[in-house]
């Protein structure tokens, strides 16, 4: 069953874009990150103009998160204090990046800057998640009841000035880096139409030190008002959403991520992370050839302008 | 009363030259868009109170939609377009999309990497272009310029590059063009030959893809004989979005800021009465 997507202006197989909202919600459910990363890319390869595949999954991206949202909040595992703080850098950042969006599309290069931001990123990540889930696996083999280590390591960051108190995540640590944070998570929100999570959540760990139950909670938070900061910005100055094209992938995510969550339950915590970094780095290694392989077409067209 | 039956037979004679204006099927230059009425019925043309017209053969045409229709089920259509015309002589269809500014980008390897390096942007690129003859067209056109008629070749030779550059570049950039639209299917390299039924009768199908600009498209049939024109009809076809699709795309091209608040109020409910629905299951 076809249907036309009207900002897309093309026409695309209904079940094709359900089940990416699906594949998408199965990830979220799973790994508690949006799945954006993945379906962002695939939007892209199905034909969509990365343009709008970008904006409509910045919008799918706010009803991800405000249905795990739900969740967290009701559980109390969102540090509001922290959430605010990340959303400040947030928004300033999903605003400069809309900006910066808006910029190399007219110049012709936002194609290749959001396959190169998605390689980089994604290779980092990957392989970052990959060593660390063989490290536990294998330290857990060695020692299975060893002591833990610290809560968190403290270096440099934490000599940084603007110190502020998060009851909540037990931290004592310098405003200026959630806000950093914030920052940059929402200018790849605004550039590659990602919640950002499967940086964020990371970052908030290793970084930041925040303990992990309140990590998803918050980064939830976070990217909810991003994602919806960039889904109006690009509306008002891109034009570029396509609701139809959104609502067909978030009703697909809201059937999967119940399912992804029910899998995450069943299976052991090393073995879904080094899951998701062998997916992660598999959807980079199919960038990165795209980007590496002769094009079996040269030429394109950039934005048609009608005169008056 | 004399003077009243003289202003009578006035009246009767300019209303026929006034129908004549208003809804000529035939035009000996073609240029001027006649309104698109169904049809043209070829007794409206040459009234026997005009005797000076100067004898054209009929041409007449329709198509089987009046307009596009991109709706939510849109996947692209092909119209039908069959007419009758006088023989002898060939018929020439040429179906041109609105004029537009058109940035062709080229790919260069760069560090290994594929990327935009050149870009070159045309003015008057028409969105769509189309053209069939019932004979193969290079004879047709080559026998003494069919004036007017332009192969697609002939059509984008004339494209005016927005900042200059050297031939040999301009060609390769146009080049690139076509093949890019080709791909999209906006220049059907071949849309097939117009079919000559009975002699006198003519049907060609146009097809036009899914992912189709908007805009009023031109199109034009052309009777032929030795290589003249000598008969043309026009008419325009509008393609557009209608129903739910044009809406949608009327709302995020001029509304933007409400359509944005649309957009996140949309993704804020479903995703709450979503997500609350699926926990319940």
């Amino acid at each position: 069953m076809e249907i036309y997507l009207p900002i897309a202006e093309l026409s695309m197989n209904v079940f094709v874009l359900l089940g990416l909202g699906a594949a998408a919600g199965l990830l979220s459910g799973m790994f508690g990150v949006g799945g954006g990363f993945l379906a962002t890319p695939l939007l892209i390869f199905v034909g969509i103009p990365p343009a709008v595949a970008v904006a409509s999954q910045a919008n799918q991206v706010v009803a991800n998160s405000i249905s795990s949202l739900q969740v967290q909040w009701r559980r109390g595992n969102v540090d509001l204090r922290m959430g605010l703080v990340l959303l400040a850098g947030g928004m300033l950042g999903s605003s400069a990046g809309v900006w910066l969006f808006t910029y190399l599309k007219r110049i012709g290069q936002i194609d290749f800057v959001i396959a190169v931001l998605y390689v980089v990123m994604l290779s980092t990540i990957g392989l970052l998640m990959m060593f660390e889930s063989l490290n536990t696996y294998f330290k857990r083999r060695r020692n299975p009841d060893g002591p833990r280590g610290k809560l968190h390591t403290h270096y440099l960051v934490h000599r940084l000035p603007l110190k502020l108190r998060f009851y909540k995540s037990k931290l004592y640590i310098s405003a200026l880096l959630p806000i950093g944070l914030g920052f940059i998570i929402g200018v790849l929100s605004a550039i590659l139409g990602v919640g950002g999570g499967f940086v964020l959540v990371p970052a908030m760990i290793y970084l930041l030190g925040m303990p992990t139950a309140v990590v998803i909670g918050t980064s939830n938070f976070q990217i909810l008002f991003v994602a919806a900061n960039v889904t109006f910005l690009q509306a008002a100055t891109n034009g570029t959403v396509d609701v139809v094209l959104a609502l067909l992938l978030i009703l697909g995510g809201v059937v999967g991520a119940p399912i992804g969550a029910r899998l995450a339950a069943k299976l052991p915590g090393v073995a879904l992370r080094a899951l998701m970094s062998l997916l992660i780095l598999l959807v980079a290694a199919e960038l990165l050839t795209e980007l590496l392989r002769t094009p079996s077409s040269l030429y394109s067209l950039g934005n048609r302008e009608v005169l008056p | 009363m004399r003077s009243l039956g003289l202003l009578a037979c006035l009246a009767i004679l300019v209303g026929a030259t006034g129908a004549l204006a208003q809804g000529p099927r035939l035009e000996s230059v073609p240029g001027a868009r006649p309104p698109p009425t169904i049809g043209g019925s070829p007794d409206a043309i040459a009234p026997p109170s005009v005797p000076t017209e100067p004898t054209t053969p009929d041409l007449i045409m329709d198509l089987s939609r009046a307009r596009v229709s991109i709706t939510s089920a849109f996947q692209g259509e092909s119209i039908l377009l069959f007419g009758m015309f006088d023989p002898p002589g060939e018929i020439v269809v040429v179906v041109a999309g609105p004029p537009a500014r058109e940035t062709v980008m080229r790919k260069q390897r760069f560090l290994g990497i594929w990327l935009n390096t050149g870009r070159q942007a045309f003015d008057d690129v028409p969105a769509y272009y189309a053209i069939a003859a019932s004979q193969p067209l290079q004879r047709l056109l080559a026998r003494g310029a069919g004036g007017e008629i332009l192969s697609l070749e002939d059509r984008l030779s004339s494209l005016k590059p927005t900042t200059p550059r050297d031939a040999a570049e301009l060609a390769r950039f146009r080049a690139g063009l076509v093949e890019v639209k080709r791909r999209e299917g906006l220049y059907p390299a071949a849309i097939g030959q117009v079919t000559v039924q009975a002699g006198r009768l003519f049907r060609v199908d146009l097809p036009f893809p899914s992912r189709l600009p908007e805009g009023v498209y031109d199109i034009r049939v052309y009777l032929l004989r030795e290589g003249k024109i000598v008969a043309a009809v026009s008419r325009p076809l509008p393609v557009g979005k209608v129903g739910f699709s044009a809406q949608l795309a009327g709302w995020s091209a001029h509304e933007g800021v409400l359509y944005g608040l649309g957009a996140v109020l949309m993704a804020l409910l479903v995703g709450w009465l979503g997500g609350a629905l699926m926990r319940r299951l």
